[in-house]
This record gives C-alpha cells, structure tokens and sequence, in this order.
C-alpha cells in the first residue's frame, strides 16, 4: 500500500509540475492573473504530494517493507530506527526523491514569500523552479523509483514499480534475511546531517537562478531580482558551506587517512558551485550599489546553478569513474541532456537581452583600486579557481580517456600545485578589498587604511618566530596573508564601533551590537572573513606541519614521536548491537610522562567492508590521531598504528563555526520600518477601527 | 709454508667476519621501515577503489602494493624507478600526475593556459573601461543612468509586449 501512495503521489506531483510550467508561461504572456494563481497553487501542491510520497517511503523504511527494493537495498532488521530514517538519502534513489522534496519546498517558500512583492517574476519563476523539479520527479519516476517492488516471476527475481503479470510476491522472512543494510559509510553523525545539507544548499541555488532567468523572460532587468534572491543565496551558500564542513568532518573520522581534504572529485563536485557561489555573492553587491556588472552577475547566476547541476549528474551518473560507465548509467544521458538545454537556454536569454541593450551598466569602473574592481578581481580569482579545480576533477580524466584512451586521476599533488597561488591572490584581495571604497580610492589612503592590520600581522609573525620557533618561509608567508584578512575585519569592525563610540557617546558593547544591527550583511560578512581566515590557518598549519609514521607494537611497547608516547596496552574483540564486530587496541598516549588520555582506535567490521575509526586526542594545538591498521591475528600481541600529528586542525572546524555564524548575521532579516514607527501605525490603526 | 698458511687463516678469518658484519651494516643503514613504503605509496593511486591514495586504502590489493614496494625498495630500487614500473605496468592512473609527457603537459599546463586567456579577457576589459572614462565623463557625468532615448525606446518596448 506504501508504494502505491508513493507511486501516485509522485505522479501526481509529476504532473502538477509539468501543469504550472505551462499554465505559468500563458499565463505571464497574457497577464492573466487567475492563469497564473493557478500555476503557483499547483507548485504549491508539488510540495504537499511529495512530502506524501517521501513519508511513504520514510514508513517503508520504519516499518521494514522489504518487498520494496529501495528499502531492502539500505536496511536490514539489524538497522536501529534512527539510521532507518536517515537511510531515505543513502542511495540514490532515495536522495533524489529526498533532493526533489527539498526544492519543492524551497520553490513553495521562495513562492509565498514574493508573491505580492514580485508579482511580474512569479510566472516565470514558476517556470522555472517547476521545470528543474519535473526533471528530478522524471528521474524518480522513469529512472530510479524508490517504489519499485520485488516480484517473483517464474523462478526469477524482479524489481518493478508496476505489478508483472503472472507475478507473485516474495516471501517476507526471506527478503529480510537477504537484506543489504546501510552502507556503513554512512553510518556518522557528520554523514547523517552532511548530504541534507549539500541537498539544501543546492536546491537553494535553483531560487536566484529562477529569479535570475525570470527577470531576463520578463523584461524586468532592475535591481528587484537580486533584492528578493539576495537572502536566497545566502540561505544556500550557508547551507553548502555546512554541507562542505560536515563532509570535511566526516572524512577526518570515518574514512582513516588523517586529513579531512582530499580533492576527490566528489568533493570537488560540492566545491564548485560553492566557489562561482561565493563568487556571485561578491559580484551581485556591485550590481547593488552601483548598478555594474549586470550581464557578469546573470553568468555567475547561471554558472552556479549550472555547476550544481553537473555537479549532481557527474557524481550520480559515473561519469567520475569513467567515462563509459557515464554512457551506461540510466540516468548520465538524462541529466546531461537537462544540463545542457538548462545551460543554452539561459545564455541565449542572456545574448537576446544584450542585444536588446537592456543589460547595460549604469556605471563604470573609473578606479583600479575602488571596491568594485577588487570585487571584479576576486571574481576573476574565483573563476580561475573553479576552471583549475573543474580541469583537475573532470576535464582532465574525460579528456585524456575520450581522445588519448588513457585512464588518469590528478591528485593531490595537481591540486597542491595549481591551487595554492589563486588561494593566496583570494586571501589579498580578501585583506585589501574591505579597506577600499566604492567609485574610487586613492593608493595612498588605502595604503594608510592597511597600515594597522600590517602592523598587526607583523607582530603575529614575531611572535611565532619566537615562541613557535616557525622559520618555515612559505609557512610563514602563509600566515601572513591569511591573518592579514583577518585583521582587516577585525580593525574594520573596530573603526565602525569607535565611530559610533565617537558620535553617540556608546560604550564598547552597545557601539559593537549597534554596528552589527545597523548593517549586519556588511558586519556578517567580515565575521565570514574571520571565519576563513581561521580556516586558513588551520590548513596551513595541518597541512605543511603533519607528521606521520606507521609502527608495530607489542603489547606494553611504547613508540615516540613528534613529542608524545603512544603505548600499546591491549586488545578487545567484541561484537556491537548491530552486528558489527569490533577491534578495538587499547592505547595510553602521554607527553613528558604525564598522561593525556587513554585511546581506542578500530576497526569495525562490516559483511561488506572493514572500517578503520580513529582514536584522537584533540587540542586546540594540535590532533594526536591514531589508527588501528593492522594486529597479530592469533593472540594480539602486537598491533600496527599509524600515527597522525596534525597541528591546528581544530581552527579549521572552529573557524567553520564562525563562518556559519557571520552568515546567519548576514542572513538575519533587518527590520524595514523602525520599531518607533510599527507601533505609531497599530496605534493609528488603532484609531481608525475604533472610528469605524 | 706456514707463514702462508697463516696469512691463509687470518685472511678466512676476516672474510668470515666481513660476511657477518655485511648484512647487520645493511639493517642498520637501509632497513626498509613502513614509514619509507608509505612515502612513496602515498603518491599513487588504489588500483580498486577510486581516488583513493595507495598508503591509506585497506583492501588486498592495495596490501599486496605496498608490498611490492617494500620489496623493491628492498632490492634497491629508487622512488622514481618504483613509480615508474608501477606505471609501465599499470598506466597512468595510479599516480596522482601523469608520467606520460603529454598527458602530463595536458594535465599541468592547460588550467594555467585557461587562467591566462581568463586574465587577458578581465584585463582588456577593464583597460577598455580605463581608456572609455575620457570620453564618457565628457559626454555624461559619472553616475547618470542610460540616456532618456534608450530608456524611451525600452519602455516602448515593453509597453509593444504587454500589448
């Protein structure tokens, strides 16, 4: 019965889709308003079959359905409830009826919550959003359906969303026992909460995008698209941002290699649009204030977009293992046909508007050191980024096994070399570009606005020459620039709260919350420079100063190593809840001979793979990470440990949570109309009722 | 005659002590540790799963690697000629950049390449910017919206659609 309301429901939803991108379009050529209420009603409803469809799915997955194959291909009786739930997104087509979801109910939102404000973008708006959610309902329905069922016909087993004739269904006991689980991968906090947010993040994008393409349909080229997506994108980049962070966190403790980056190009799938994202996010301001970069702006919109898009179709449809697989997935043909026809739509939207000279800058750049030619400059970088990083990931293996028939990955070592100029020229502009103005800025001025923050980054510098004893010239040229954007916004922050403190006579903490009220995008934003500045100094540092090693040890043993002691005191076999059998080597970690914590790093086994977890003890310094790779398999006596030092790691996660909290300061709505003023209207309308 | 035979017998002595001194010197100078195997595993790829660097991964087959480099190493071999009988057998798809020269170049330099035409594209735009201020701040003064005939025309437009 769940399937069928699964099955209908996503139907349904399918042609609600479809009914609204066509009822909209007639709609917003004939300014037919009931057309057009009609259309967005039916996108609304979208949202409501499908959170029907998805609970259908979610009670299958509760109340152990076998029979349908989805839930017999993640679960199994020994899967607690909780991983039961969050197995709705641990295979593929439980995440794109997951990911269908999380846009049909961001379009409802973006929908309600512009409807009267921006009444001559909504037809097309609905356009828009309604066709990516038909094409990813399409995918559920004709590609990969979650409600598929096994059937017996003859002696043969079938999965199918429709009942085959002469069918007969399993034995329930047995499609228990032969039942997958969930692949233990994803059995992690990080992993639990991470595609959620990589999903919200994504699907958030299609809002500006829609936006974007609705004001290039409808002819209204003004500012008024980006003011109603500006908290839309933000909202996305936040939630891709987590995503990034989370997945990050995820690798660092369940994968078992020590870092937490390791340019996969599954990674880099999610890193993409976050970059062209960022980019635009930048980009979109000078549109703001200064009504430049019109056509630039309507690129990065459709770049992110389309970078999401890709990002998808090149993780799900095989492309990253192989071209060929790409060819023989169900879904690679599909997604790249919709990436393609989403891509030259857009741009030919964009050309017929240029060439109508309705995209013209109403400004121009009169200053190579003004704000928006820095923010021109840091785009340019980002896009560098993204083209670096795209060649790296998937144009260069595609290319190489397309026309030289040879299969090759770029690691680490292409990324390490390519990448780290680019990062360097962001962290500049990052430090110089908040101290400029907007129209134009002197190099004197400028100059002496970077006088402080030098100075500052100067003295960090000494300081870590003398108490860290770091001579390392890149390490320390590193620091440098990285702190150097910190310091920018802290003493930005700082002039701001001294102004007011000036003005208004305020004391430190009432100038400082005052200031963030009063202009909380441009405050939240240097709280997310903050943020990546610290970031930045946890990757240097994690990245240039790891140590390693690899040893084997008898029980009792003990190994030195970068200042700490690792001893070896046992071995525990045991087996978990769920199955797993768990070997665990119990270790006592000390430095100078005093003890810092008792680890136990293992493994888990799993029917289908091992699983190497860490032990760590953790400091702001630095992580003392170990792993269990290997024991004497009859008696335990010895162990093999591979040893992580890895200095600062921990900034990377903290200066992750800052960033997220710059963005919710960003994000925060500002009130429109002061307090004073609401309450003088309810008073007056007060009056007016009590008139009438 | 017995002065050779003893010349003899010092002379076996010693060999007999150089033969146990070789291979304890050879331990203490070039014992293979698993921290030497894993620097150069470290720069190839699992021959199994994806992307997955050769000193980190758990399975069989990347064991039986990092095995073959242990011996290798063993044997004499440097990092440079391990990685490369790695790659003549395997292909360039177990190291994390391609040996083959040109795949190599297409790899390295293309992104670069890309930048490059990025950069020149942003820097002649933004010279055309410079050298048009001139002329625009004669014909308009900074800041003032489109001309009231584009916006006119613009308007008309509009108005013609919605007809």
């Amino acid at each position: 019965m769940l399937a069928e309301i699964g099955l209908v429901s996503t139907f349904l939803a399918f042609v609600m889709a479809l009914y609204a991108i066509v009822i909209a379009i007639i709609g917003g050529r004939r300014h037919a308003e009931r057309l057009i209420v009609s259309a967005r009603n039916a996108a609304l409803l979208t949202s409501v079959l499908l959170l029907v469809a998805t609970g259908a799915l979610v009670a299958a997955l509760m109340t152990e359905q076998y029979q349908l194959s989805y839930v017999w291909s993640v679960s199994d009786p020994a899967t607690p409830p909780f991983y039961r739930f969050t197995a709705l997104w641990g295979s593929q087509k439980g995440s794109i009826l997951f990911w269908s979801l999380l846009m049909s109910l961001f379009a409802s939102a973006a929908l309600l919550i512009n409807w009267r404000t921006h009444r001559r973008l909504m037809p097309y708006v609905i356009a828009y959003t309604m066709a990516t959610l038909a094409f990813f309902i399409g995918l559920v329905l004709f590609f990969e359906n979650p409600f598929e069922r096994w059937w017996l016909v003859g002696s043969e087993a079938v999965s199918t969303a429709l009942i085959p004739a002469g069918a007969a269904a399993p034995a329930a006991d047995r499609l228990a026992e032969t039942a997958n689980g969930l692949n233990p991968l994803l059995r992690h906090f990080g992993m639990i909460i991470h595609p959620p947010m990589l999903y919200l993040g994504f699907v958030g994008f299609v809002i500006p995008f829609a936006f974007a393409m609705a004001a290039l349909a409808s002819g209204d080229l003004s500012t008024n698209w980006i003011k109603a997506t500006r908290r839309w994108t933000l909202v996305a980049w936040l939630f891709l941002s987590r995503g990034l962070l989370l997945g990050g966190r995820w690798a660092y403790d369940v994968l078992g290699w020590g870092g937490y980056w390791g340019w996969d190009p599954v990674e880099n799938a999610a890193f993409l649009p976050w970059l062209i994202g960022t980019a635009f996010l930048h980009s979109v301001m000078i549109q703001e204030k200064r009504g430049m970069l019109k056509v630039w702006n309507m690129f990065l919109v459709i770049g992110t977009f389309s970078a999401v898009i890709f990002g998808t179709f090149a993780t799900r449809s095989g492309l990253i293992d192989s071209v060929h697989s790409f060819a023989r997935s169900e879904i690679g043909f599909p997604m790249f046909f919709f990436w393609t026809i989403i891509s030259l739509i857009s741009a030919g939207l964009i050309v017929w508007r240029w060439n109508r000279g309705e995209l013209k800058d109403d400004h121009r750049f009169v200053n190579i050191l003004s704000r928006e030619s820095l923010f021109v400059l840091n785009n340019v970088v980002f896009v560098l980024l993204f083209i670096a990083i795209f060649w790296g990931s998937f144009g260069a293996p595609v290319v190489s096994e397309l026309f030289m028939n040879e299969n090759i990955t770029l690691g680490t070592d292409y990324f390490l070399r390519v990448t780290p100029p680019l990062f360097v020229a962001l962290y500049i502009l990052m430090g110089i570009a908040p101290l400029s103005a907007w129209g134009a800025t002197s190099l004197r001025r400028l100059g002496r606005s970077l006088i402080v923050p030098l100075a500052l980054t100067a003295v960090l510098l000494v300081a870590l020459v003398i108490t860290q004893h770091t001579t390392d010239p890149g390490a320390l040229f590193g620091y440098g620039i990285v702190s150097l954007a910190g310091f920018v916004a802290l003493y930005e922050t700082y002039r701001g709260a001294t102004a007011r403190r000036k003005s208004l006579g305020e004391s430190w903490p009432r100038a400082v919350v005052a200031l963030f009220a009063r202009n909380r995008r441009r405050y939240g934003g240097y709280v997310v420079h903050l943020g990546i500045t610290i970031i930045g100094i946890g990757v240097i540092g994690s990245t240039l100063f790891q140590q390693q090693t690899q040893r084997t040890l008898t029980v009792g043993e003990t190994l030195d190593f970068g200042g700490y002691s690792l001893r070896y005191d046992g071995f525990t076999d045991a087996i978990a809840e769920d199955g797993r059998r768990m070997q665990i080597a119990d270790v006592t970690v000390s430095r100078g001979g005093q003890e810092l914590a008792r680890l136990r790093p293992r493994q888990d086994i799993y029917p289908t793979m091992p699983m190497t977890i860490a032990g760590s003890y953790s400091t702001l310094e630095a992580d003392y990470y170990v792993l269990l790779v290997g024991w004497e398999e009859t008696s335990a006596q010895s162990a093999t440990f591979k040893v992580y030092i890895n200095p600062l790691i921990n900034l990377v996660w903290w200066g992750g949570v800052i960033l997220i909290l710059g963005t919710l300061i960003g994000t925060w709505p500002t009130e429109t109309v002061p307090a004073q003023l609401r309450q003088a209207a309810v008073v007056v309308n007060g009056r007016a009722r009590a008139k009438a | 005659m017995n002065r050779f035979k003893n010349t003899r017998t010092i002379l076996m002595v010693l060999f007999a002590l150089l033969a146990l001194a070789v291979p304890a010197l050879a331990q203490d100078g070039g014992e293979v540790t698993a921290d030497d195997v894993n620097a150069i595993a470290k720069k190839m790829y699992c021959p199994v799963c994806e992307n997955i660097p050769l000193d980190v991964c758990g399975t069989a087959a990347c064991d039986q690697w990092r095995d073959e480099i242990r011996i290798q190493l063993e044997q004499g071999f440097t990092e440079d000629a391990i990685i490369s009988d790695f790659v003549s057998r395997y292909g360039d798809r177990v190291v994390g950049t391609p040996q083959d020269p040109t795949l190599r170049a297409l790899s390295l330099v293309t992104p670069w390449l890309i930048g490059a035409l990025v950069v020149i594209l942003a820097g002649f735009g933004l010279l055309r910017w410079w050298r048009g201020r001139g002329t625009r701040a004669a014909l308009a003064p900074a800041g003032a919206p489109a001309s009231d005939d584009d916006y006119r025309a613009r308007l008309e437009r509009d108005l013609q659609g919605r007809r």
